[in-house]
């Protein structure tokens, strides 16, 4: 039988010790501990970030971003000459975006091999990247956006957004606004700002059963939402509720990242000494 | 997608009836186009519809088949959803062409679904941890006229309603191995609740006002849209937007506003057709696929 020595083959079906756990025993994070248990955040409160740009020398543009453990790295390559020459838009750029989850960032061993929901993630990555880029400015190029997640405590995606914009402005691609991502999860009557991975997977019901998770893209310069996505179940009050929690953590991150990229161009070209 | 090249003159036409509440086809901004449902079409399957939607036109065929539970839920069955583009539509669809779409499609599906009202998993269980149903939601687009989550979503909900499930029980042996044992009477099976399975509408912002039940030409105006997924009840359980221009916040709490309240009023009209469909039994004068 021929092997795939590249990747390490387990047996066919395998489980995480965890599921044999006996219920209850988890430890659960829910809505009222969280100022215990994840130092003293509100439940408003996104977490800090750490954020970095020009750390992979390869590419045009790069940046990490840190919140709490999760953890995102994201290189951006182009803008080059596009592959496909039979598209008939040539008047703008294409953006091609791309998320990975590294196979040991999630509790759940995931595949090398990018499934159908990464597919889904950078699809959603796309159409929040977007509308906040200048693509009229590159004509018949493409501009590759590659984001690995190398470890998933909640809200990743929305971390994946920030940071891929970080990396787009770093590579010094023409954009409209920095677009950042903010993700909300919605247990019942509360709503938690940028989850942690255990508050996202809290699997004890609240009282009225209804439980949601909302990512947002914002613009914050031009209050343009360019990226929603929300499933689970929710009335059209919580919803919106929900997203103007997420826009404000966008504009709670926003000084972050301009800090950031201030950090990165004074870096790249010191001002001249006088 | 399949896609219309529109003209700027055309796009102006289109913008102005928009804005003055008159669309091309002289339908108002919340309406639908006339819509078609038929189930029980195909008879291998365990439940199926078909819907058109102005010339869109989907096929919905439900399969149950007996799987092994999820590790993480035990005691649930699940749903599987899959879509297939043919390339009957159009052309743009052969070979690969048309598994971008039919992704986005069914991974919007199984986000819609994923929450505990909107098909009652339990009821799928046979044993826990060891046998339940899974039902294979397999969609066909047989025409592509815009809109085809809408008529995705309410081909679902048809089908799903259509979906009969055969009564199985367990025998336990001496060594306590288990049995599956089939019911030997063909009409002896579970009927789905279907009360709480969710519709979807997609509102194409264009200019300043959005429309439902968006038409190639008018998709073609529009830069973004919203997807909403709503059920009877006016619970929202998928909010997505799709397309490569970016909303303002307020016009996306309208929108979300509208969808709730189109969609809630296509639930009952819906489910009335469907027990009156149903009610006609044998009598019922199949139109199958040259209606």
């Amino acid at each position: 039988m021929p092997v795939d020595h590249r990747r390490i083959r387990g047996p066919d079906e395998s489980f995480s010790p965890r599921l044999f756990l006996p219920s209850g025993s988890a430890k659960c994070a829910a809505a009222e501990d969280r100022r215990s248990g994840d130092g003293a955040r509100g439940n408003m409160d996104v977490r800090a970030i750490f954020a970095r740009c020009g750390l992979v020398s390869q590419a045009k543009g790069s940046a990490y971003i840190e919140a709490g453990n999760t953890k995102v790295i994201c290189s951006v390559y182009g803008p080059r000459e596009t592959e496909r020459r039979d598209e008939t838009e040539m008047k703008r750029g294409k953006l091609l975006a791309d998320v990975r989850l590294a196979p040991f960032s999630c509790r759940k061993r995931g595949q090398w091999i990018q499934g159908t929901e990464e597919k889904d993630l950078s699809q959603f990555l796309l159409e929040s990247l977007r509308p906040g880029v200048l693509l009229q400015k590159y004509p018949r190029s493409q501009i590759e956006v590659c984001v690995m997640v190398l470890e998933n405590d909640g809200a990743f995606l929305a971390h994946a957004v920030t940071c891929a914009s970080l990396a787009l402005a770093d590579a010094g691609i023409e954009m409209y606004d920095v677009v950042m991502g903010c993700a909300a999860r919605r247990s019942g009557d509360a709503v938690l700002l940028d989850p942690t991975f255990a508050e996202e997977h809290d699997e004890h019901p609240s009282p009225s059963g209804k439980e949601s998770r909302l990512t947002l893209a914002l613009m914050p310069a031009m209050n343009q939402v360019s990226g929603l996505q929300a499933e689970g179940e929710m009335d059209a009050e919580s919803l919106v509720e929900a997203a103007r929690a997420c826009m404000e953590g966008c504009y709670k991150l926003y000084p972050v990242v301009q800090q950031t990229l201030l950090k990165s161009v004074r870096k790249k070209a010191p001002p001249p000494e006088s | 997608m399949a896609t219309v090249q529109v003209s700027e003159a055309e796009k102006v036409y289109i913008l102005h009836g928009v804005r003055d509440d008159l669309r091309v086809d002289g339908r108002g901004c919340e309406d639908y186009r006339h819509m078609d449902i038929e189930t029980d079409v195909v008879s291998n399957t365990d439940g199926s519809a078909k819907v058109s939607l102005g010339y869109s036109d989907v096929l919905v065929g439900v399969k149950a088949e007996v799987g092994k539970p999820r590790p993480a839920l035990p005691d649930q069955g699940y749903l599987e959803f899959f879509v297939d583009c043919s390339a009957n539509a159009t052309p743009e669809f052969e070979g690969r062409g048309g598994e971008e779409l039919g992704l986005e499609l069914s991974n919007t599906l199984y986000k819609v679904f994923s929450n505990k009202q909107s098909v009652d998993l339990h009821s799928l269980c046979i044993s826990p941890g060891e046998h339940c149903w899974v039902l294979y939601v397999d969609v066909l687009l047989l025409q592509c006229d815009g809109n085809l989550f809408d008529a995705i979503s309410i081909a679902i909900k048809a089908a799903l309603f259509n979906t009969r499930i055969p009564k199985v029980h367990l025998s336990e042996d001496e060594e306590g191995g288990k049995e599956i044992e089939l019911s030997d009477d063909p009409y002896d099976c579970v009927r789905l609740n279907v009360e709480n399975v969710p519709c979807i509408v997609t509102l194409c912002k264009i200019g300043h006002r959005h429309v439902v039940d968006a038409t190639l030409q008018e998709k073609a105006c529009s830069v973004a849209s919203l997807l909403i997924a709503t059920t009877h009840r006016g619970t929202v359980t998928c909010v997505r937007k799709f397309g490569g221009g970016s909303l303002d916040p307020e016009s996306i709490f309208e929108m979300i506003e509208t969808g709730k309240r189109v969609g809630k009023a296509l639930h009952t009209p819906l489910m009335e057709l469907l027990k009156e469909e149903e009610s006609l039994g044998k009598k019922r004068q199949k139109v199958g696929f040259l209606g």
